[in-house]
């Protein structure tokens, strides 16, 4: 039981030139104890800033409280020894990765029962115990190393369950994860509300599914400084604002004869680890055209588009334009195909925004066309004033936004797209996708994207190709 | 800004995956070490390569010493980055931990010299310096060199001097200033 | 045998025979190394590997003193061996110890402090991705039209940035996993050290004193 009380508080990044700009300036608000609250606010208002100082990891490793406190059950957050916290209140990170200590499922698991200074005899059933609650019993022994994003999420939770955690953050934990993997991930912490009586706070963009779960929804704004409990009837119209359009009877045409391939498999198969992935005995995807590719977690998408970017190995043929893409020198391929990396961090390679927009125009295959573009869309993306700011800097959002831009302007013939609309607000996504629209038809490109998010890009792709049971298939319904 | 001596969790994971990073880069270039061997081997000169390559192999060192700038903290790099390459099985099995400790002394050297208060082209050189001496005095035990006819040894001993200065210098110089630039180091040390 | 007593005396050993010339001390090292290898059963492939990556080292080095010195074949064959003892004494160690006992043999029993054990293993998991994370940067280069070569400063400061992120969430998520610098823990798995342990090690050491200094005095 907790009840979790901010209190006029303003947090800081000190920047070099000791400036201390707000990111969080005078916010109050308290989260009900034992309710299931969502933070929800635009990209960049400071959710993950806000969740880490919930959970004492700020100012610990990083910024400052320039004012205000929060605190914990009556006590502030600062004064909770830090080898207590973790009964009291425990994270769930955003990404999934880097967030294991040890290399197996179990180990991660005893290692955090450890630290908590559990008698050893005591360990094993708690470990059980986490394990058939997240019904991941099966991932006990794996390499945390080799498990996919959703069942590392799972794990996660595991972790917290092992470790009696009374408040539970959550941060963009479903960014990665998808529909069935978050409906049970859901359904686990409503049990764990309504039976274990623990308090559950989530921070989320997208507010799908939601609606079932949560008993109270809290709002940031943009700039960081008001941090609302929205009442009955307002929470309900934020919601029902945001329900989508039923996905499931949109319709999309499958490929005709007249569609010229641009990269062609025969016999393919992928393995990582022990695992096949995909074992396709013909596939294309083809020229000019938008293709959506879903699929659950860890099917393999993301280990297609590596292949297909010459970063995974392969079995078998697989062409792009004609020529076997192992075969092709790195120079040479990667004019012809890029890779939007999952991870936005990978694709940056200077320090500013402006020098990281500077390189691709440089080297872009459609200079002309996006000089004259630019200054538009960076308005658009509301990136015009981030400049000369660190790329590293910059909020999960904009970054993911600026990522998608700088390879936009590359005007690489083939693009591939690993998961680009996570971490995105509504707006920005809907200002994004039509931005990609935009391009790729002005600069005759050909696209493959995989999302788990599937809301308005009806409007986005031509075509949809699912991956299931180690197959690829065209599809006409998007869900 | 003022530097403490402690060192905290996250500075030990940098350190040792910065450690592991510049040993996966070097392992990418590992054929480079093994061509080159191979090649001067016949005319009795293979040992030579060890030398050229030198510098890419002990550039962790001052690397971290500079990122860092805590006492011991160049030793500490080398030392964990040549754990990580015993478990990898690298060509000198359990000797790879005693040159990690030897490398990292050397380039830490360069700043004790200093006194750990400047961090800047001196005592970088002056790392520089030190790492050459020193490596190549355990080569002279470990790898027989101090059996080498004398020409050959100053020859080999330039050579090292050179690449250790390109890699553990110059090129140590641009990634620091490059990492300068994104303040993102600024919050270690804490 | 206790993971850390092993590591120290394959350390010991390597020492020791780094200033001593017998080869034959060095051969039967070797051989020890070997069959303690084998009873680890690795796959072949590396067992392959580990016959032939010490070689070019080794002949390189052996060839070097006949041609470039007056110490004469002697030597050469003393650097030779050496060469394979290092590689063999040190995977003897490697290949019968995960990372993860050692680390906790080190922790428990050499008393490194808890963050050092922790930080290094928590980095260690991570080597695959650092190994991908190495060919993501350079084809990151490429797909922006900018090659990355061993000498671009780009690629290191790409790999120490990626260090730093990760570093920081590993930071956070095994503090959020309770864990805490200088706390006291509870062990799952209780690594002691026992008499044979050091038995082994010291008889190991004494054998290696009494083999160099016998064939010393021949
Ligand atoms: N380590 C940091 N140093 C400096 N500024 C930072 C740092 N982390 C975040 N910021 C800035 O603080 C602001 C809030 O970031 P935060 O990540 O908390 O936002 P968020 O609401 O979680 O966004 P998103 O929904 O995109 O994840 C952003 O403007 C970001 O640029
Ligand atoms: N070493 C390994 N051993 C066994 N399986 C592995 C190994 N490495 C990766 N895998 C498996 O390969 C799959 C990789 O999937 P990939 O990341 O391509 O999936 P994805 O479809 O992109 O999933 P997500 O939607 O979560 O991003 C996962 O199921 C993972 O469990
Ligand atoms: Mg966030
Ligand atoms: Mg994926």
């Amino acid at each position: 039981m907790a009840t979790i009380s901010i209190n006029h508080l303003s947090f800081s990044y000190p920047t070099e030139d000791g400036q201390k700009p707000l990111t969080l300036a005078d916010v109050s608000a308290t989260f009900p104890d034992g309710g299931f609250s969502l933070l929800t606010g635009p990209s960049g208002s400071g959710k993950s800033t806000l969740m880490k100082i919930m959970s004492g990891l700020y100012p610990k490793f990083g910024g400052v409280i320039t004012h205000g406190e929060i605190q914990l059950n009556h006590t502030p957050i600062s004064e909770i020894p830090e080898t207590d916290r973790g009964q009291l209140i425990a994270m769930m990170f955003q990404n999934p990765n880097q967030q294991f200590a040890m290399d197996t499922v179990e180990r991660e698991l005893l290692f955090t029962l450890e630290n908590q200074c559990v008698p050893p005899s005591e360990m094993m059933s708690r470990v059980d115990r986490a394990l058939e609650y997240v019904e991941i019993t099966a991932l006990r022994h794996r390499q945390l190393n080799s498990l996919s994003g959703g069942e590392k999420q799972k794990v996660a939770l595991a972790v917290i369950i092992a470790m009696k955690a009374d408040t539970i953050l959550l941060d963009e934990p479903f960014a990665s994860v998808d529909p069935v993997a978050r409906q049970l991930l859901l359904s686990k912490l409503a049990k764990l509300q309504h039976e274990e009586h623990k308090t559950i706070i989530i921070s989320d963009h997208d507010l799908e599914d939601y609606d079932a779960y949560i008993d109270h929804l809290f709002v940031l704004n943009g700039t960081g400084n008001s941090l609302t409990l929205l009442n009955e009837t307002d929470a309900q119209e934020k919601m029902a604002a945001f329900q989508r359009q039923d996905t499931s009877d949109q319709q999309l045409s499958l490929p005709t004869k007249v569609d010229q391939p641009v990269i062609t498999a025969h016999d393919l198969s992928l393995t990582a680890g022990t695992s096949t992935l995909l074992k396709q005995p013909e596939i294309n995807f083809f020229k000019h055209h938008i293709t959506l590719l879903t699929g659950a977690n860890g099917t393999g998408k993301s280990t297609l588009l590596m292949a297909l970017s010459k970063l995974h190995q392969y079995d078998g043929t697989l062409l792009l334009n004609q020529k076997e893409i192992a075969k092709i020198r790195n120079n040479q391929l990667y004019r012809q195909v890029a890779l939007v990396f999952q991870d936005a961090d990978q694709q940056f390679l200077n320090v500013s925004v402006a020098e990281e927009l500077a390189l691709s125009l440089k080297n872009s295959q459609a200079a002309a066309y996006f000089k004259e573009r630019l200054p538009g869309f960076l308005e658009k993306l509301q990136l015009d004033h981030l400049q000369d700011h660190v790329v590293y800097t910059l909020s999960g959002g904009q970054k993911k936004k600026l990522q998608i831009l700088e390879m936009l302007i590359m005007a690489t013939p083939v693009l591939l797209f690993d998961e680009p609309f996570t971490g995105l607000d509504f707006s920005s996504l809907q200002t994004i996708m039509a931005i990609m629209k935009q391009v790729a038809h002005d600069c005759h490109q050909t696209m493959l994207i995989v999302s788990h998010q599937l809301f308005g890009l009806d409007a986005l792709v031509d075509y949809h190709v699912t991956l299931a049971n180690n197959q690829l298939q065209y599809v006409e319904g998007l869900a | 800004m003022k530097y403490s001596n402690a060192w905290h969790l996250r500075d030990i994971i940098l350190l040792t995956l910065i450690a592991i990073f510049f040993g996966v880069i070097y392992w990418v270039i590992g054929p480079l070490y093994n061509v080159l061997t191979v090649a001067l081997t016949p005319v009795g000169l293979g040992p030579g390569a060890n030398d050229v390559v030198m510098g890419i192999w002990v550039m962790a060192g001052p690397l971290s010493g500079y990122i860092f700038k805590k006492v011991g903290s160049a030793t500490l790099g080398e030392f964990l980055g040549s754990v990580v390459e015993m478990f990898l099985g690298g060509q000198w099995g359990a000797s790879t931990m005693i040159s990690g400790v030897v490398q990292g002394v050397a380039s830490e050297l360069g700043f004790t010299f200093t006194g750990y208060k400047r961090y800047d082209w001196f005592s970088l050189n002056l790392s520089v310096l030190t790492t050459t001496i020193v490596t190549f005095g355990w080569d002279m035990i470990r790898n027989g060199y101090s059996k080498y006819h004398i020409g050959l040894l100053i020859a080999l001993f330039i050579i090292r001097l050179i690449s250790t200065w390109i890699f553990s210098g110059l090129l140590v110089k641009a990634i620091v200033k490059l990492l300068d630039r994104t303040h993102l180091m600024q919050t270690q040390s804490r | 045998m206790n993971p850390s007593l092993k590591f120290l005396l394959a350390v010991l050993i390597a020492l020791e025979i780094s200033f001593t010339s017998t080869w034959m001390v060095n051969l039967a090292l070797a051989i020890i190394g070997l069959l303690i290898i084998l009873t680890s059963r690795p796959p072949l492939k590396r067992l392959v590997l580990l016959f032939f990556v010490p070689l070019i080292p080794a002949v390189a080095l052996a060839v070097a003193i006949l041609l470039q010195s007056n110490a004469g074949m002697h030597f050469a064959l003393v650097l030779f061996t050496r060469i394979y003892a290092y590689v063999f004494v040190g995977s003897a160690a490697t290949l019968t110890t995960s990372v993860s006992d050692l680390v906790m043999s080190l922790e428990q029993n050499a008393h490194i402090p808890s963050k050092f054990a922790y930080g290094f293993l928590g980095a260690f998991d991570l080597l695959p991705k650092i190994v991908s994370e190495v060919n993501v940067i350079r084809a990151a280069g490429n797909m922006r039209g900018q090659a990355l070569h061993i000498w671009s400063p780009q690629l290191y400061f790409k790999a120490i940035l990626a260090s730093l992120d990760w570093s920081e969430n590993l930071a956070e998520a095994m503090t959020s996993h309770g864990f805490s610098e200088g706390a006291p823990r509870t062990y799952f798995k209780q690594i002691r050290v026992h008499w044979w342990d050091w038995c082994i090690m010291i008889s190991s050491l004494l054998l290696l004193q009494i083999a160099l200094f016998g064939l010393h005095l021949q």
